[in-house]
């Protein structure tokens, strides 16, 4: 019973620890903290926890004039918005656990890709970055790591993401009381500290100081919370349903609704970073009014017979379906600086699952849109074909796009920027 | 002073001399190579070091932290630097070193712990204690505990750092919120009729389905999540009291299986919130009612119940007393239903193994109809001898044994044929009645008992007074000054006034707040030298306890009587009489043995199926066996050769054996073979191995550093390691034996290779073997399904095991028997590292000069008295080292 987290607590557990948006009438002073001259400012990460049958997603042929897998079908309408990558991996662990390691490099978990990023483009937006699933993820997974090896809590109620981006007045109330709060407290316990480290000797007030620096630090990130806070919160006439579509069954609509209120907060600059875990359970999808002859990890473990892979490819197209129109939603939106939305947000999207047959992680699924990079291509990297690469590879073209200056991560050292140039 | 006069008789050696004069020879290194940058007034000298002196004066605190840090500089070669002028001569510079090591262990006092925070499992226990409040838990998102010096509650490894402290600050708001909630008015919701249509109840998989609009089909199952039908998409909207109505029916045939049931058949009702884990079983659920079902013919009635439910909950139905399910603790009805299945079914039986286990992923109705294929063409091995004596096997994946074999032919035969439990219209109308939600009820039970309030009591100031000077004192765990009261009152009244229509517990809310941030509640051990008896009741709590002190030591502590040693003597061993398997067992064992590390370790599926039951096995046997050494006060020499061991059936697979039951058992065994201790314990052999090979090195330096008390120092940089060859062809000795003919590795290999060569007959898992395994198929390969099917069959026998060693002493170990000999033997090595590592981790700081000479003292006094295990934790505790902060 303990694990339990109804909304309210979600809200207040969350409201308090995170940093707060701004809307496109205001200009923040945190808004120039810069992230170089690159017209790339948002990163999102998708992973689809099942993953895809391979040979549905990647293409036959190499280039530009590949004819579009059947998985990838829904995506026919934005087809110079993205390239596909084949043959990449971390060459890491195999099996579910692997998804630690899908953004991050590490099966141990040591900071992720995303967080990265909201590192250095986190200050810019309320939210330095938002984890976000469908219900309650399989096994407890976690993809987002911070610079401490911490794993994220992802938000898997869609309610909760929206209060989350939409508070009440109600809300923003508590969290005025909470800051404040923590505000006098922190002066107060800095002086019971003090005092203490006055009768210490000078070994010991080593040891006080570090609480000393440690509570100045945190009353600056409380500052700039209080300062977010003194922005409104946007508004908006999105609805949501009665009820959280969390049920496993219930999977596909919650996950269209997760996309939509991921792309509202991305459009009132909320966050500039997103990672969203879409999971699998063992729940029977209907799909076109059918209902599919197994559960959906039944369906992944397919022992390659075309009657199981063409229901696992059903849920895909269902998968990508939902992702060409979150990119399309971004294509037709404007950021607060009148950037279009696709151009200025670099999209990863793909699983940390390569072959969920034989719970195989070599050739991830991979796929990147947007972020105003020159797209339409089929790049092949498979193992053994001398133009061998990693995971790893991509990712640091990503982060030099922010204008991050890294350039090695999880045993990759070469960026792969011919690919987006 | 009682107290120090006998101290003073058992360990206290050191007398605190002020006129040390340093030898000629120490006068002239430090003249000779020294001076020219550490000699003269203050501000002209390198580092603020001057290394003038005649004579140290230890009864200061200064001298020995000063001169062990010339200890340090000169011992790690940092000093004299490389450049200087007149670099000392080997000889010269040992010479120095032996003195200064002399001197230190002479007469440097023990102590020196610094302010010491409390980490994750300490703050657990002590918000739990604290607040009453005995399932909080940290969020996942809590930062782990640095390890320095083998152990997570060192003081100088618990660092605080800005992502802890607002974890503290989030965690304290939450807390807050937990036992002093804000009120929370009741909603408002208008009642209405929900109508649920059979095909809207979801299933995950498998044993429930909808037949067609109209019926849905239950058959029983013990997993409600997956195999019930679940009310979503209704979640209840409003915590309130609620009219259910379902219309059901039985549903049997003359073709099925089973006898004809006259019975009623019963249909339960569950509740749970919507998204919760998936594989609960029913159990675990909040059980709402339910109905006995007719068995009349064709007859559909309606059922009604009316119950609470709570916001944000769906309803799950399941047919209680079916022919197939299996409760825990009752899993004998599935497992007889099963054997029966098997036996009086040889048709079915033969086309399962026929089948043997189907494709993968296939569903419980291709599982079905490919058995009923097979029957009808007929031509099935009826003659085979497995069908005569059934396996008794509990399933692992979805058809990969006989009971899941059965279960999903069964479910399905139940659905086509009956009996099954058919549920036509559910209708869910209310709420009647409003009622708080569950978070608020449990909130409110939770304050209730920490303001020790009544229920609906309204509470005023004066209560604010006596509830913080509680609080406080036990928050700090020692008395609070008047003025610091007054402080968080002060935050009381500030509220107060600025909301005067507040509650006093809302204004409550942030002093508590202040109070779990505060450095002195998460620190102990803010004053330095002799502990009063305040800090010793919190040293003495959470070293065997993790935990604050209970009411008895606080007692002692207020009376001032815990520093006698009687009184301290006694505490101990009341706190060790029933001992917290899950503080100091777990917790020191889980570090000095390592058993910690075992769930970061999966064992190659090539070697041999292991599961997280032999896991658990191996870590309680490691646990009861240290308890046993505590409570029967066994002497020392039992952690090398005990004769006993706690073991269950699952451990038959590492160990071999016939036991049965899950059950933890005593056995015992022959003391003087290769049995149970610390040379045998399967735990110890896995944490120090990989899970796919051993390396003797590993092993080596475990021991060297845990058993024997003689770690070495870590490898040069830039060494790569050695490993395993995996074709078989040479051995890990072969290996190594070219590594040790460098004289600089030698040094140390020489002591570490022959520890690690004798432990080489335990297998990755602590298994015992005579020949290394060489593995079919490689590693590198991502390990395909079909791989994790055939455990353990990706083998074969390899290289016969050399499992000698020649101690640096000259001792010659033929094996690891000898090497528990001679351990016996020399019994003061292995005493004085196990007080070491207590001492360590009961005062939470690398040993000084001062404190290697009490453990000397403390080890040398067991071995002669030849006292147990109990005794020897009551003379740390009376230590001088442990009753110095």
């Amino acid at each position: 019973m303990q694990n339990r987290v109804d909304r309210r607590q979600f809200l207040r557990g969350l409201g308090i620890s995170l940093a707060l948006p701004m809307l496109e009438s205001f200009q923040s002073p945190l808004m120039h903290a810069s992230s170089g001259s690159n017209s790339v400012k948002r990163l999102v990460a998708i992973g689809t926890y099942l993953g895809f049958h391979q040979t549905d997603f990647f293409p036959d042929k190499k280039g530009k004039g590949y004819k579009l897998p059947y998985v990838l079908e829904p995506l026919a309408g934005n087809r110079s918005e993205f390239s596909i990558l084949s043959g990449l991996d971390h060459r890491g662990r195999n099996g579910h656990e692997g998804w630690k390691a899908w953004l991050s490099g590490s099966a141990t978990g040591s900071i992720s890709i995303d967080q990265i990023v909201a590192n250095q483009v986190g200050d810019n937006a309320r939210y330095a970055s938002l984890q976000v699933t469908c219900g309650r993820p399989p096994n407890d997974a976690r993809i987002s790591f911070t610079r401490d090896g911490v794993a994220l809590p992802m938000i898997g109620r869609p309610s909760v993401l929206y209060n989350t981006l939409f508070r009440s007045d109600s809300d923003k109330a508590r969290i005025q009381y909470i800051l404040d709060g923590n505000g006098s407290v922190l002066d107060d316990v800095l002086e019971e500290a003090r005092a203490i480290k006055k009768k210490a000797s000078w070994q010991d007030k080593r040891k006080i100081n570090e609480y000393l620096s440690s509570v100045r630090d945190v009353e600056k990130k409380l500052q700039k919370q209080k300062s977010w806070l003194d922005i409104p919160f946007p508004k908006t006439d999105y609805t949501l349903p009665s009820y959280d579509p969390i049920s496993p069954d219930q999977a596909l609509h919650c996950e269209t609704i997760m996309y939509d209120l991921m792309a509202l907060a991305l459009k009132t600059d909320s966050t500039r970073v997103l990672t969203f875990l879409v999971p699998g359970w063992s729940q029977v999808f209907e799909i076109n009014g059918r209902r599919l002859s197994a559960g959906y990890h039944g369906l992944s473990h397919h022992g390659n017979e075309d009657k199981k892979i063409a229901e696992y490819n059903l849920v895909g197209r269902e998968h990508v379906k939902r992702f060409a129109n979150f990119l399309q939603k971004l294509k037709s939106s404007n950021d607060t600086e009148g950037l279009s939305l696709l151009d200025s947000t670099a999209i990863l999207y793909g699983s940390g699952m390569g072959d969920a047959n034989t719970h195989d992680n070599s050739n991830l699924p991979t796929l990147v849109a947007g972020g105003g990079f020159k797209h339409g291509n089929h790049w092949s990297h498979q193992r053994g074909s001398g133009n061998q690469r990693l995971l790893g590879d991509l990712y640091l073209t990503l982060m030099q796009k922010f204008g991050l200056n890294i350039d090695s991560f999880a045993g990759a050292k070469n960026n792969l920027n011919e690919c987006f140039s | 002073m009682r107290f120090l006069l006998w101290i003073n008789i058992t360990f206290f050696s050191c007398v605190l001399v002020a006129d040390d004069f340093l030898p000629q020879s120490a006068l002239s290194f430090f003249e000779n190579h020294c001076f020219e940058c550490h000699q003269g007034s203050e501000d002209s000298i390198e580092g603020n070091v001057n290394l003038e002196a005649k004579s140290i004066d230890w009864s200061k605190k200064e001298s020995t932290v000063f001169w062990t840090r010339i200890y340090e500089v000169i011992h790690s070669n940092e000093m004299p630097p490389k450049e200087a002028s007149s670099f000392p001569a080997t000889a010269e510079r040992l010479s120095m070193l032996t003195w200064l090591n002399k001197s230190l262990t002479n007469y440097a006092p023990p102590g020196g712990t610094l302010p010491r925070r409390l980490n994750r499992v300490e703050y657990e226990n002590t918000i739990r204690n604290l607040f009453n409040y005995s399932d909080f838990k940290v969020p996942p998102s809590f930062p782990e505990d640095d390890t320095t010096n083998g152990f997570d509650n060192i003081a100088s490894g618990l660092v605080l750092s800005p992502t802890l402290l607002s974890q503290y600050l989030d965690i304290a708001t939450s807390i807050a919120d937990e036992v002093l909630p804000e009120p929370v008015p009741l909603k408002s919701f208008d009642s209405r009729d929900f109508r649920i249509k059979p095909f809207q109840l979801k299933t995950n998989e498998g044993d429930g389905a909808a037949l067609t609009n109209d019926t849905y089909r239950l058959v029983s199952s013990r997993n409600m999540a997956s195999a019930a039908g679940w009310t979503s998409p209704f979640e209840v909207p409003v915590s309130g009291v609620y009219k259910i109505k379902v219309q059901a029916r039985t549903f049997q045939t003359d073709k099925m299986f089973y006898d004809k049931r006259i019975k009623p058949f019963r249909l339960e009702l569950y509740a749970r919130q919507n998204g919760e884990q998936q594989y609960e079983p029913f159990g675990e659920l909040r059980a709402l009612g339910g109905f006995n079902v007719t068995t009349k013919e064709g007859l559909s009635k309606n059922y009604q119940l009316e119950s609470k439910l709570f916001e944000g909950e769906v309803i799950g139905f399941r047919w209680a007393d079916g022919p197939v399910y299996s409760d825990p603790g009752k899993r004998d009805i599935s497992h007889s239903f099963i054997d029966d299945r098997l036996l009086n079914d040889s048709q079915f039986y033969a086309a399962a193994i026929k089948l043997d286990g189907g494709k993968r992923g296939s569903s419980q109705i291709e599982f079905y109809e490919s058995i009923r294929e097979l029957i009808k063409s007929g031509g099935l091995d009826l003659e085979n001898p497995k069908l005569k004596s059934p396996p008794k096997v509990y399933g692992g994946g979805l058809f990969n044994g006989p009971h899941n074999w059965c279960k999903a032919y069964a479910y399905e035969e139940m659905h086509r044929f009956g009996p099954a439990l058919d549920i036509l219209n559910i209708e869910i109308s209310g709420p009647d009645k409003i009622i708080p939600d569950q978070l608020t009820q449990s909130r409110l039970a939770r304050s209730d008992l920490f303001l020790g309030r009544s229920p609906g009591a309204i509470l005023d100031i004066s209560f604010a007074e006596n509830f913080l000077r509680d609080f406080l004192f036990k928050a700090f765990r020692k008395p609070v000054s008047e003025n610091k009261i007054k402080e968080y009152l002060g935050i009381v009244e500030k509220h107060r006034l600025d909301n005067p229509d507040k509650r006093i517990e809302d204004s409550l809310h942030l002093a508590v707040r202040r109070a779990i941030i505060s450095p002195h509640f998460l620190f102990r051990g803010l004053k330095s030298g002799f502990l009063d008896d305040w800090g010793l009741a919190s040293r003495l709590s959470y070293f065997l306890n993790s935990s604050p002190p209970d009411a008895k030591l606080i007692n002692f502590a207020k009376t001032g009587k815990l520093s006698d040693p009687i009184v301290l003597e006694s505490e101990t061993r009341r706190l060790l009489k029933k001992p917290q398997r899950n503080n100091l067992i777990k917790h020191f064992t889980g570090q000095w043995l390592g058993t910690r590390r075992l769930k970061d370790i999966m064992p190659d599926p090539r070697l041999l199926k292991f599961y997280n039951i032999h896991r658990e096995a191996m870590i309680d046997e490691t646990e009861m066996f240290f308890e046993e050494m505590i409570t029967e006060n066994h002497t020392l020499d039992k952690f090398i050769d005990p004769g006993f061991s706690y073991r269950n059936k699952n451990l038959n697979n590492i160990y071999g054996g016939n036991l049965s039951g899950t059950e933890m058992q005593r056995i015992t065994f022959d003391k003087g073979g290769r049995s149970g201790g610390l040379l045998g314990l399967a735990s110890i052999m896995m944490s120090t191995a990989n899970g796919v090979d051993t390396h003797p090195v590993h092993r080596g330096v475990w021991l060297l550093e845990n058993v024997l008390g003689s770690p070495t120092s870590p490898p040069p940089p830039g060494i790569p390691s050695i490993a395993p060859d995996t074709s078989g062809s040479t051995t890990m000795r072969e290996r190594m034996i070219a590594h040790q003919q460098d004289t600089s590795c030698a040094s140390c290999h020489k002591k570490i290779d022959p520890l690690g060569f004798v432990m080489e007959n335990y297998d990755p898992v602590g298994r015992w073997r005579e020949h290394y395994p060489v593995y079919t198929e490689t590693a590198s390969e991502p390990l395909k399904e079909e791989f994790y099917s055939q455990n353990g069959k990706q083998t074969r026998v390899g290289q016969k095991i050399d499992s000698s060693g020649l101690l640096p002493d000259g001792t010659v170990l033929k094996n690891v028997v000898d090497l528990k000999t001679y351990l016996l033997t020399n019994m003061n090595l292995f005493t004085e590292c196990l007080v070491e590592k207590l001492l360590v981790y009961g005062t939470g700081r690398s040993l000084n000069f001062g404190d290697k000479r009490i453990s000397m003292k403390i080890a040398k006094n067991s071995l002669n008295s030849n006292s147990g295990f109990q005794d020897l934790i009551v003379d740390i505790v009376l230590s001088e080292s442990f009753l110095t902060r």
